[in-house]
């Protein structure tokens, strides 16, 4: 069951991301698209584009029946559903084996399994695993939820059932803030996932975010790529991921790989997927928690590819072929170090808060050991109506220092310009001394926050070049500004006019 | 300092002797948008009108990224027109804020030290009581 032509259920740099990969093989590729993204690079990327509905995801990138039917009408005969939106609903996977068409991802009922909370923390229980305790309360009115708050034990965390990605996750430390959470809680998670299921979990303090990936073919072939550190978050997501991890000894390392090889294997699983754990302390004696599986390629694969010379899409589409596995577990090795840092249209000042908007000037960086994963291009907006990850920038090298430092500097000459970004937060991350040091945690944002907000004063060539981009513009905006009226309001900025220009 | 264009559309290069730095600039309405070695300043595009945050109700915001070094006045003073209200450092350069009309110090909503950026509100100010005098009486502008 070859795949010639593959329609990509998905948008900006995961759709490009796989569009690649397809053109690397020989395979034909449909894109979809809103009326947000007609003009979007991953349609002109496709060979062919349908479009499946107006702008909100509700209507267009979340409507199974359409992506289907788009599937059909277009020839194609499989569907990559990238991260994010349909990729782990068991619907889109049901809907294609039903429409005869390859669903490049586990099966439906391993979708459903290993995606629900409950099942899959049951699965891994079965495998050995620790868990956090929590648990999806049966009764999902407030009440039932505070409930089961109090059996778990406060602190805890609220999130949505359905999904991932810190979407609809809240954290409480008492009964009054639990009740001012719920609503909001399942608000999000019935806006993202279109399910405001939430599950109630321990919340544990100061823990690290590693996860490994894994993967499995229909031939009785299961591995794992090791692990990637993702404990630099914001509201619950994660901004920069590495691999390896500096907590990792190889004994743990071997360990969390097993467990993690072993529970896909008890679960039926196949083709790409990850583990999630919280990392309680370091070395050996460190303990880890089951705490999610996604069932789909993650948005920091590309860490993973670097420092293991793979590339996860291209498996992904040789399991869904049915083909073996390209590598078996003694293939495979880490090498070096990479680290991702994801950019984001969002003004870290106001409390992450995302920025739509064109952007007037965009340029990204390159270099050794520099790749860059992304959607958008200069001239383009960015919609309101989607997440606002601009791009990954990925850098990889001998050690984590040297990759810390590729990362900075790529950043440092990443000019993006007519929406505000998270680029010098990010900068400011990478050159934390807690973060070279691997002093981290998931908390590591909230608690240096005041020093990674810091901006210095702009130095004497940015004041220069605003002069000189005021006089080019004074020839039109003198005239409409003169007179009396505009003199008398003075502006503070009048008085700095020397820069000791020639 | 000299400013010249580089061969990129928005691309800047400003020499200091032999130093050179290079920097990238867009004008979006009334404000520059500016990036220099990672990090984006906003700034006013035309010093000659009012910015954005200048609001009628008369609060003052600060222009820039800047470090608040001395705060001349104190709430309820009277102000007249020109008075310098609060003193400013940016790129190594002094930058008093004066007050836009007369008027009376309402709220300051900033102390010595502070690092601020652009439009947070520094200082409140009410209009002059009673008494209008025909001219630009709206404190801010």
């Amino acid at each position: 069951m070859d795949i010639t032509r593959l329609l990509v259920a998905n948008r900006g740099e995961i759709a490009l991301r796989i569009i690649r990969a397809c053109r690397e093989m020989g395979i034909e590729t449909v894109a979809v698209y809103s009326d947000a993204d007609a003009q979007a690079r991953h349609v002109r990327a496709a060979d062919y584009a349908v479009r499946i509905g107006p702008a909100p995801a509700s209507e267009s990138y979340l409507k199974v029946g359409a992506i289907v039917d788009a599937a059909r009408g277009a020839g194609a005969d499989a569907v990559h559903p990238g991260y994010g939106f349909l990729s782990e609903r068991a619907a889109l996977a049901e809907a294609c084996a039903a429409a005869g068409l390859v669903f490049v991802g586990p099966p439906a009922a391993a979708i459903e399994r290993m995606g629900s909370k409950i099942g899959a923390r049951a699965l891994m229980e079965q495998a050995g695993v620790p868990v956090v305790p929590g648990q999806t309360p049966a009764d999902q009115t407030d009440g039932g939820i505070a409930a089961a708050a109090a059996r778990i034990g406060f602190p805890v965390l609220i999130k949505a059932s359905a999904g991932g990605g810190g979407k609809g996750m809240r954290s409480a430390r008492d009964a009054r803030t639990l009740a001012e959470a719920i609503p909001a809680a399942r608000r999000e998670a019935e806006a993202a996932f279109g399910d405001g299921t939430l599950y109630v979990e321990r919340l544990i303090e100061r823990p690290r975010h590693v996860e490994i990936q894994i993967f499995a073919d229909d031939h009785g072939h299961a591995v794992h790529l090791f692990e990637r550190e993702c404990s630099i978050q914001r509201r619950h997501q994660k901004i920069v991921e590495e691999s390896p991890s500096p907590a990792l000894t190889p004994a743990l390392r071997a360990r969390m790989g097993a467990a993690a090889v072993a529970a896909a294997t008890s679960a039926g699983y196949r083709n790409a997927g990850t583990i999630e754990f919280l990392l309680e302390g370091e070395g050996d004696a460190a303990h880890f928690y089951f705490l999610e599986m996604n069932t789909r390629l993650q948005v920091e694969h590309p860490v993973t590819e670097l420092v293991t010379g793979t590339d996860l899409v291209r498996a992904q589409l040789i399991v869904a072929m049915g083909r073996p596995l390209p590598w078996r577990q003694e293939d495979l090795v880490q090498r070096g170090h990479a680290i991702e840092c994801r950019v984001y249209a969002e003004d870290p000042a106001q409390g992450f808060l995302p920025q739509a908007g064109p952007l007037r000037l965009y340029r990204e960086p390159g270099g050794p050991g520099i790749r860059i994963d992304s959607g958008v291009e200069e001239g383009a907006d960015v919609p309101v109506q989607y997440d606002p990850m601009l791009a990954k920038l990925i850098a990889s090298g001998e050690t984590r220092l040297q990759a810390i430092d590729r990362a900075t500097a790529a950043l440092r000459g990443f000019p993006i310009l007519g929406v505000r970004t998270n680029v010098a937060f990010l900068v400011q991350v990478l050159r934390h001394p807690a973060f070279r040091a691997a002093e981290v945690h998931t908390g590591f944002v909230d608690e240096h926050l005041a020093s990674l907000l810091e901006t210095p004063a702009p130095p004497e060539a940015v004041g220069a070049a605003a002069d000189f981009m005021r006089r080019q513009g004074d020839a039109g905006a003198r005239a409409i500004g003169s007179g009396a009226a505009a003199a008398a309001v003075h502006d503070p900025w009048a008085d700095l006019t020397n820069w000791g220009r020639d | 300092m000299t400013v010249t264009r580089g061969p990129a559309p928005g691309e800047l290069i400003v020499r200091d002797g032999d130093q050179v730095a290079q920097v990238f600039a867009v004008r979006a309405g009334d404000t520059l948008w500016i990036f220099h070695d990672g990090i984006v300043h906003e700034m006013a595009a035309d010093t000659s009108a009012p910015r954005r945050g200048a609001h009628a109700q008369g609060s003052l915001t600060a222009p820039m990224p800047a470090t608040v070094i001395e705060i001349k006045v104190a709430a309820g003073d009277a102000v007249q027109r020109g008075d310098i209200l609060i003193v400013l450092e940016a790129m190594k350069m002094e930058l008093p804020v004066r007050a836009p009309g007369d008027g009376r110090v309402k709220a300051i909503h900033c102390r010595p030290g502070d690092l601020v950026q652009p439009e947070t509100v520094l200082i409140d100010l009410s209009p002059p009581e009673a008494r209008d005098d025909a001219g630009p009486g709206r404190a801010g502008g």
